[in-house]
Formats: C-alpha cells, sequence, structure tokens
C-alpha cells in the first residue's frame, strides 16, 4: 500500500498517535478489505477465486496481525463460505464474505437461503466472466444471473465507490424496514486489480453513521428457536411479499443513506443512479459499473461536437430503479444501453430491465441495447462514442435499425 | 409461549420457530451403526516395556496439571528420573508421529517429570503408603527391578527387606551403567525416596548359599530373587584369562579406581555393555577399539548409544572375531578371523561364518570382553532351575515357585533397565495376589496398538520436536561424570504433549462435537463426547473427523 497523505493527531498531548482518516492509493480489491475493517465486521468466511481472491487475502493479513479484531472462518468452497456467513449472522454479527464468477455461481443456493433468511450479508463480486471458454476478465453475467436471488445489488465505478459502498451496504441491509442481503460489484482487474487514491476512514469514524448491527431475533442457546422451518402454502407467499416490500423500502432508503453518508464523509455517489449531464440531454447512455465512468469522457466530448448527450450509470440492479428510469425517459430521445453481459436468447440484462420499466408509458424514448466489453474486452471512451453517434443517427432518422448491436465484434 | 400469527403484520420477516416438546427430530428405528467411543492402547504404550500410559501422561500435561502426569506415569515406572535418562525408549522409535514428522520427545518428558517427582516428593503424595498390611516381603538384590518391585510392595503396604551383596545400592545402576549417562545424585536421590518409605536395606550382605537362602524363603512371606546377570560368559577361545571382564571393569571404575588398563585396549562384542566400556576407556585416556563379529546392523547395542561411541571417536572393527589370545611382554595379542554374514538365526540376525584363512593377529595393551553376562544361580535350589540352566520363572508374572518370584535379568538375561523395572513391577503385582491369595494372572494383555492409519492427521499441523541438548563430542569425552545430556524445559515439555497424536485416547478437542449434524453430542465435563442415542442418527461423522481415532461405529443390527 502506498501511503500519501496521513493525517494524524496527537490524542490528548501524550505524545499517542491515533491513525485517522487517510487517504491511500491501492486496488479495489484491498480497498474493500479495508471497509471490512472499517465496518467492524465480526466473522469472515471466504474461499479465494481470481480476481477476489486478494480482498479475503488482505483480510486474512489484518487479522492475523491483530490490527481487524474478527473471526475468519477458512472454508472448502463458496457453497460453505455462504453457509458459514449465513450461520454466523443468524446469532447476529456482522458478517462478510466475497467472491467472483464460478464461486459465485456455485453459492446461488445459499444465496436463497441467505435473503430468505433476511440476514444483512455483504458480499463485494468480483465480476468474471463464466467459462467455457475460461477467462478471468470483466464481465457481469455472473451477478447479473443471480439477479432473482433477493439480494440486492450495487455496481461500483471506482475504488472510492467500493469503500463507501460497503459501508452505506451494511447501514441499508441491517435497517429492519430491509433486512436482506447485498452484494457490492466490481469489475474484474479494471477495479480489483487498479490502483487509485482512496479516502478510507478509521472504524472509530464510521461508529456514528454505522452503529452496531442490533437484529431483532438472532440464534441464542439461551432462548432457543430455529429458522428457515418448513412453512405451508398458507404462509410462504407472504413471506416473499415481505421481501418484495424490503426491496421497495430499499429503493427508497438507497439515496437517504448516500447523502447522509456525504455528510459524514463528504461523497456521494448518486443514490440509485449516477446522472451525468441528462437535464437536457436527447440522448441517454445507460452504463453500469466502469462503462459509466468512462461514458462521462464520451459525454464531455460529444457535447463539444454539439450532441445533447448525457450518461446514468444504474448504480443499484436490485431492486431496478424503474421510476428513476420512467423520469428519465420524461425528456429524452433516445436510450443507448450499453451491457457488459447478455441473457442468451434474449438481450442485455439492463436493456431488458429498461424495456419492462418503460412498458406502458406514454412518449416512449427510442431504445437500443448495445453488447460490449465482454469478458474484459476494453469498454473504453472511444467505443462509447462510436455507440453514442451510431444511436444518434438512429435517433435522427426516429427509428432503429437493431434492437440489439454487438460492438466491436469479428466479421 | 407459542404465538401464531393471523396476519401478515404480526408475522416475522422470516420463519422462526421455538422448541416444542415432543418427539421431533428423534431417531426412531432406522439407525443401523451408532458411534461409541473406545479406549484404545497407543503404540507408545504397547511397545513400552513398561506400559507406561503415555496418551493419559500427555494429556494431564497439557491440562497444566503435573502432579496428576506424574502420578500416573508412577503406577507403570517408578523411576522416570532414571529411565528418562537411559531408556532405548522403544516409545519413541514406535511413535505413530514418525510416519509424519518426528517422533514425540517422550524419554525427555520423561525425565522432567522424573525430576519434577523428586523435587516435589517431600511435600507430595508420590511415596505414600495404603494401609500396612502386616505381611513381610524379602528382595534379594537392589538393582532396578528389585528396587521397582520394592516401591510397589511398599506402596501397597508390605514390609520391604532388601538384601544387597554390595556396599552400595542400585546394582547395575550404580556399578553398570557409566555416571555421564546416569549421574549418581539422581540414583541416590531415588533410594533416599525408597528409605523414607520405610523400606529396609541390608548392604555387604550377599545371599549365595542354600541356608541361608531357605532361612530368609522361611523368615518372609515371600521372597523376590532380583539378583541380575552379573557374571560375563565365556568366549570360550584359548588365552581367555587374559581378558578383562566387562563388567568388573565397569564396576571397579564405577567404584572409584578411575583407571584404563593399557594405552589401546580391544573392547570385544557388540551389546551395551561393551559400547558402555569403550565410551569409559575413551573417557579415562584411553584408545578403545571394539571388535564385534557380525556388523553394526546386528549389535544388540542401544543404537543412540553406537552412533554416540562412533561420534567420541571410538574405532569399531565389525566382522572380527578373536579366536586365541596370548600375552607376551604386557602386550596381548589376539588372533582374529575375518568373518562374512550368513543366514539368519534364531534372533532373526545374521549368523556371522568365519572367512577361512582370513586370520590375522592384532596387538593391544589390553582386552576386555564384554559379550553378554548370565546370572549366577548356583546357590538357587535345584527344583527352581529348568534344564537350560536357567531360573524357571514366568516371564509375565515371575512366578517362580512355593514363595518365591523372581525379576529382572535374572529372568530376561541382559536386558535395559525400562525392561527390569516392568517385571519388578509386574513380579509385586503377583506376589500381591499371592499373599492375597488371589489369582496370579498376567498384566500383559495389550490389544493391538492404533497405528497412524487411525489417526485424522488433517487435525495435525507439522512441527519439529523439542531438540534435547547434548554435549559435543569433543567435551562430553573429557570427564567420566558430566551428564552429556540435557533435559528440556517445561514449555518444550507443554509443547511435545501437544504435539501428541493421543492415539486411541480422546483428547476432549471437541471436533465430533463441532461437526454433529444433530447436536446429539454432550461434552461432559472432561470434554469428552456422550452421545445421545434419541437423536443421534448415526451418520459416522464423528467417527471420520475424530482427530485420535477413538470413535467407532457399531453395528446396531443386521
Amino acid at each position: 500500500m502506498l501511503q500519501r497523505v496521513s493525517m494524524w493527531r496527537d490524542n490528548n498531548g501524550k505524545g499517542e498517535r491515533i491513525r485517522m482518516t487517510q487517504t491511500v492509493i491501492d486496488t479495489a480489491n484491498h480497498i474493500a478489505a479495508y471497509a471490512a475493517k472499517a465496518a467492524r465486521v465480526q466473522v469472515i468466511a471466504a474461499y479465494p477465486i481470481t480476481p477476489q481472491t486478494s480482498i479475503v487475502e488482505k483480510i486474512a493479513e489484518l487479522v492475523e496481525n491483530g490490527e481487524f479484531d474478527a473471526e475468519y472462518i477458512r472454508v472448502e468452497s463458496e457453497h460453505s463460505a455462504m453457509a458459514a456467513c449465513i450461520g454466523a449472522a443468524a446469532t447476529g454479527v456482522r458478517t462478510f464474505t466475497a467472491t467472483a464468477s464460478h464461486g459465485l455461481v456455485l453459492m446461488h443456493e445459499p444465496l436463497h437461503w441467505a435473503s430468505g433468511s433476511r440476514l444483512p450479508i455483504v458480499m463485494p463480486v468480483a465480476n468474471r466472466a463464466l467459462g467455457p471458454g475460461w477467462n478471468i476478465w470483466a464481465d457481469y453475467t455472473d451477478s447479473m444471473s443471480q439477479r432473482d436471488t433477493g439480494w440486492i445489488q450495487f455496481y461500483c465505478a471506482d475504488n472510492q465507490e467500493v469503500f463507501d459502498t460497503i459501508i452505506q451496504a451494511y447501514k441499508l441491509c441491517e435497517n429492519e424496514r430491509v433486512l436482506l442481503p447485498a452484494m457490492v460489484c466490481l469489475e474484474a482487474f479494471i477495479l480489483t486489480h487498479t490502483y487509485m487514491p482512496v479516502k478510507i476512514f478509521d472504524p472509530s469514524e464510521i461508529d456514528d453513521f454505522l452503529p452496531p448491527y442490533k437484529p431483532k431475533w438472532f440464534l441464542d442457546t439461551n432462548n432457543p428457536l430455529s429458522h428457515g422451518n418448513i412453512v405451508s402454502p398458507e404462509w410462504y407467499m407472504e413471506f416473499r411479499y415481505m421481501m418484495q416490500e424490503s426491496m421497495e423500502n430499499a429503493k427508497r432508503l438507497i439515496p437517504e443513506i448516500d447523502k447522509e453518508f456525504c455528510k459524514h464523509f463528504g461523497f456521494e455517489h448518486g443514490g440509485l443512479i449516477d446522472y451525468y449531464k441528462c437535464e437536457d440531454a436527447d440522448l441517454i447512455l445507460l452504463t453500469m459499473g466502469t462503462i459509466g465512468s468512462e461514458a462521462k469522457v464520451a459525454v464531455d466530448n460529444l457535447r463539444k461536437e454539439g450532441l445533447k448527450v448525457g450518461s446514468a450509470r444504474i448504480r443499484v440492479f436490485r431492486p431496478f430503479p424503474i421510476e428513476e428510469i420512467r423520469k428519465l425517459a420524461e425528456n429524452a430521445q433516445m436510450f443507448a444501453v450499453i451491457d457488459r453481459g447478455i441473457s442468451f436468447g434474449m438481450e442485455g440484462f439492463i436493456a431488458e430491465e429498461i424495456k419492462a420499466s418503460l412498458y406502458g408509458q406514454k412518449d416512449q424514448p427510442l431504445l437500443a441495447g448495445f453488447i460490449a466489453g465482454l469478458g474484459g474486452r476494453d469498454v473504453t471512451f472511444k467505443t462509447i462514442e462510436k455507440i453514442a453517434k451510431k444511436s444518434v443517427e438512429w435517433m435522427r432518422r426516429g427509428k432503429i435499425e437493431k434492437e440489439t448491436v454487438w460492438i466491436d465484434l469479428r466479421e | 409461549m407459542v404465538v401464531v400469527p393471523k396476519t401478515r403484520k404480526e408475522m416475522p420477516v422470516t420463519t422462526l420457530s421455538v422448541p416444542t416438546i415432543g418427539s421431533a427430530g428423534k431417531t426412531g428405528f432406522w439407525r443401523d451403526y451408532r458411534p461409541v467411543r473406545v479406549e484404545l492402547v497407543s503404540s507408545c504404550t504397547h511397545d513400552c516395556p513398561a506400559n507406561n500410559r503415555l496418551p493419559q501422561i500427555f494429556e494431564k500435561i497439557r491440562d497444566g496439571k503435573l502432579e496428576e502426569a506424574a502420578e500416573i506415569l508412577l503406577e507403570t515406572n517408578p523411576f522416570p528420573s532414571i529411565t528418562g535418562r537411559v531408556c532405548p525408549h522403544f516409545c519413541e522409535q514406535h511413535c505413530n508421529r514418525v510416519e509424519y514428522d518426528e517422533a514425540i520427545s517422550i524419554r525427555a518428558i520423561e525425565r522432567f517429570l522424573g525430576d519434577f517427582i523428586l523435587e516435589k516428593k517431600a511435600e507430595s503424595g508420590f511415596h505414600k503408603i495404603s494401609t500396612e498390611k502386616g505381611k513381610k516381603v524379602a528382595i534379594i538384590g537392589s538393582g532396578p527391578s528389585g528396587l521397582s518391585a520394592a516401591y510397589y510392595l511398599r506402596k501397597m503396604g508390605y514390609g520391604v527387606t532388601i538384601y544387597e551383596s554390595e556396599e552400595k545400592l542400585g546394582g547395575m545402576l550404580t556399578y553398570g551403567i557409566p555416571p555421564y549417562r546416569l549421574p549418581r545424585r539422581v540414583v541416590k536421590k531415588e533410594i533416599a525416596a525408597l528409605s523414607k518409605m520405610g523400606i529396609d536395606f541390608k548392604t555387604g550382605k550377599p545371599i549365595n548359599d542354600k541356608v541361608v537362602f531357605e532361612d530368609i524363603q522361611k523368615k518372609f512371606d515371600a521372597v523376590l530373587l532380583a539378583i541380575g546377570a552379573w557374571k560375563e560368559k565365556g568366549i570360550g577361545i584359548p588365552g581367555e584369562e587374559f581378558m578383562i571382564a566387562g563388567l568388573e571393569f565397569l564396576k571397579e571404575v564405577n567404584e572409584g579406581l578411575k583407571k584404563a588398563p593399557g594405552n589401546v585396549v580391544a573392547v570385544v562384542g557388540g551389546g551395551n555393555a561393551s559400547v558402555d566400556v569403550a565410551r569409559v576407556l575413551k573417557r579415562l585416556g584411553a584408545k578403545p577399539i571394539v571388535l564385534y563379529r557380525r556388523t553394526r546392523n546386528e549389535m544388540p547395542a542401544i543404537g543412540e548409544e553406537i552412533t554416540k561411541a562412533k561420534e567420541d571417536g571410538i574405532e569399531f572393527r565389525f566382522l572380527t572375531q578373536p579366536v586365541a589370545a596370548s600375552k607376551k611382554d604386557g602386550t596381548i595379542m589376539l588372533q582374529c578371523v575375518k568373518m562374512r554374514l550368513g543366514e539368519p538365526d534364531a534372533s532373526g540376525r545374521r549368523r556371522p561364518v568365519p572367512i577361512e584363512g582370513s586370520n590375522f593377529t592384532l596387538e593391544f595393551d589390553a582386552a576386555i570382553k564384554a559379550i553378554g553376562e548370565e546370572p549366577e544361580i548356583g546357590w538357587i535350589p535345584r527344583k527352581f532351575i529348568n534344564e537350560q540352566g536357567w531360573i524357571e520363572a514366568d516371564l509375565a508374572t515371575g512366578v517362580v515357585g512355593e514363595n518365591i518370584f523372581a525379576a529382572g535379568d535374572l529372568v530376561l538375561g541382559p536386558s535395559t533397565v525400562v525392561e527390569a523395572i516392568a517385571t519388578g513391577r509386574r513380579a509385586a503385582w503377583s506376589i500381591d495376589r499371592y499373599l492375597g491369595k488371589a489369582e496370579i494372572r498376567s498384566d500383559v494383555q495389550l490389544a493391538e496398538p492404533v497405528k497412524i492409519e487411525g489417526i485424522n492427521l488433517q487435525y495435525y499441523e507439522l512441527k519439529e520436536r523439542s531438540k534435547v541438548f547434548e554435549l559435543s563430542p569433543e567435551e562430553r569425552t573429557r570427564s567420566l561424570d558430566k551428564e552429556e545430556t540435557l533435559g528440556i524445559n517445561l514449555e518444550e515439555v507443554k509443547s511435545e504433549a501437544h504435539r501428541c497424536f493421543s492415539c486411541g485416547y480422546c483428547r476432549a478437542c471437541g471436533v465430533c462435537w463441532i461437526f454433529c449434524p444433530d447436536a446429539s453430542i454432550d461434552l461432559k465435563d472432561d470434554g469428552k463426547p456422550e452421545f445421545d442415542y434419541d437423536y443421534c442418527k448415526g451418520c459416522g461423522i464423528c467417527s471420520n473427523e475424530c482427530p485420535c481415532g477413538v470413535i467407532i461405529m457399531e453395528r446396531e443390527r443386521e
């Protein structure tokens, strides 16, 4: 870790120095580890998988050297990692794990257990393509394919957002109107292994924003109860309805928490959607993750050419910000949706959700889906400019030629 | 209180239930196997002649209960401070950990506990005597087997008188084993402790004729013969009279005559006495040369001692057999023949066969023979002697006949301290049963020991054993009295106890409790499992995981 700026505070003139907020230059994976520490996570159960490994490696190091007071459970698979987290969280402690790609899909079954048990586990997912063909680079198919597990999903655009979102996610998930687990997604290598300056906070500074987790019910040997038991058809639907209610609650709470976080720490990430120059835009680029950061550069360049383009980076995929999307559609002529993932036999995940959100709305904008950057292929501002220009062309003609366009696809 | 909600508002966010009274989760009749905790025999216990219960001792050490560890050790070995120094540690040779990394440093732990007992004996109950039985036992010979029997008999409440032919007590411990291996202060302390127990020692009282013996037999309720094996066997070659007997030499040195019989000295033989003689000679400034008719692999001496002798710079000439000795102008001429190894003999070792025409002559200032010892039993009544000329004694019980029992080298032939101690203890138990009019039976009934396959190695970290500090050959060959091996400290003892696999003995780790998917294991106060068969489904996970192999799955029905 390359330490650039440190702020030190003299403790009551005793000469003891307490490390406070500091700006470090580090990878998003290490930043995720520091976030877990800052959130005073009590139990970590994890299994290594590229490109997530250095998150749990760093945590192991911090726990081992005593900087991070937590129980670190080593397990033999991601399925067990999630199972251990579920067990730990059920006893009422703050729980953390991290995974990626094949590890995440191996977790599929306990993911449902975690959400159904209403346990606020937070899990960074280092988005990586699924094999075969074997590929360790960025792709959203892994977490997108888990969208119906009842987990809240955040997608980050830079390392600072990774740190902040993990803290915010605990705040959100532990809220008794939510009580759902959350994934904090960060793209393989583009974030996980890329160094950026990040302001990280000490646990003592986080405490006010994120008080200790105090669930209403938890496993307690002195007051035995079991959870996750069988439930008859008379009751099952109600439990599922309550989960849906919680997702709706989360949708309201996420922007509030983002604002509150900003008051404490000075960073805001846009709540559900990070808008950029959308107010007067005719064409809006709908993106996610780091493509959203690149889109801002593209927007600036295109605006110089006189094109009224804006960017809306969707930060939360579940719950999906339907209302925000509808509002955004009111003034736009066209949506260009860029997906780093594909639902085979349908189209890009985000395009699909946006279309579903807009169904039945008046004056719908034109919408074209673009599949780009699968398996870690670069999506730079140039790629995005190309997409935008094609979209502007169609927009001017008032008709799209193709619903889904694969970008940079070989002939 | 069980609340069944009626509306959605009353519902918890997820399904919750409180335990109710009833048979939910009970196994019923569908289990075929059930787990049972057993106590098996560890390899170390099995292969220790005294059957020291080492896993049990190490458990107490891990718990920090040194007194209790010492108590368990004393049950089978009264002199751990002695065996902790001189024992060839059969236990370590057969420790399952050898196949994993290195054996537990058992002898060093034994020595630590032995010294702990000697230090603590004043305020402890280690030498406490139970109710006096009002019966008297005579023990002839105060070597390790006699002292061992005396300790157990006295503890059981018998009056014990030991007759010792020499001026000093201890037999081989005092007159045989060299002091650099066993400091005499240790022997003295052990004997002093026995003396405090009220054992009557009569030294300088050789019992070597029938009349005296029969008188003792009448005066005492039982008699234990523990006279050892002191007579040097003859090689059976012309000129043998020019050779000094090995034990005689060691005895003289131990009595204070610290003088080598010459500069270059031949030592004939490959047993412990031979190696002791050679190493003593080296310390007296002489140049010993060991002549042995087979090779190092066949040497009956303790391997560690042979290695140390070599480190000391002692020369070994293998496959060399003296066939005649003569003396000329103070020089001993040994005519030798070269040997080769033939077919294995009764002991399993390859028999040496002379190579014809390979005769050659070696010259020495003196020659010492130490090819083996036998007991002097000429005075023992004929009825107790068998056709082979050995005492007619049962190895497992020490029973000879009438009220006579025997133990130690007299029964075993030249052997080790620990074997002598073991036979002494068994004889004491037999005497107790004999005098209590109970059936005398063997206590050697050990089942097959646990092998490494029975241990779940996943639970043990690779870890080197605690190193025992030894003096360098240069330093140790300068003194006859300076102890060449040092002990280990309490921290190392504990570390070793933690390394122990605890083969076949529950180490109260709680792994079974953690893994039981039906929560049907309870850990008792001692941390060991108890199974609740009402709920156990017989899955066998506890048995599979157990690090010590003490949970077996027992078939309940066909």
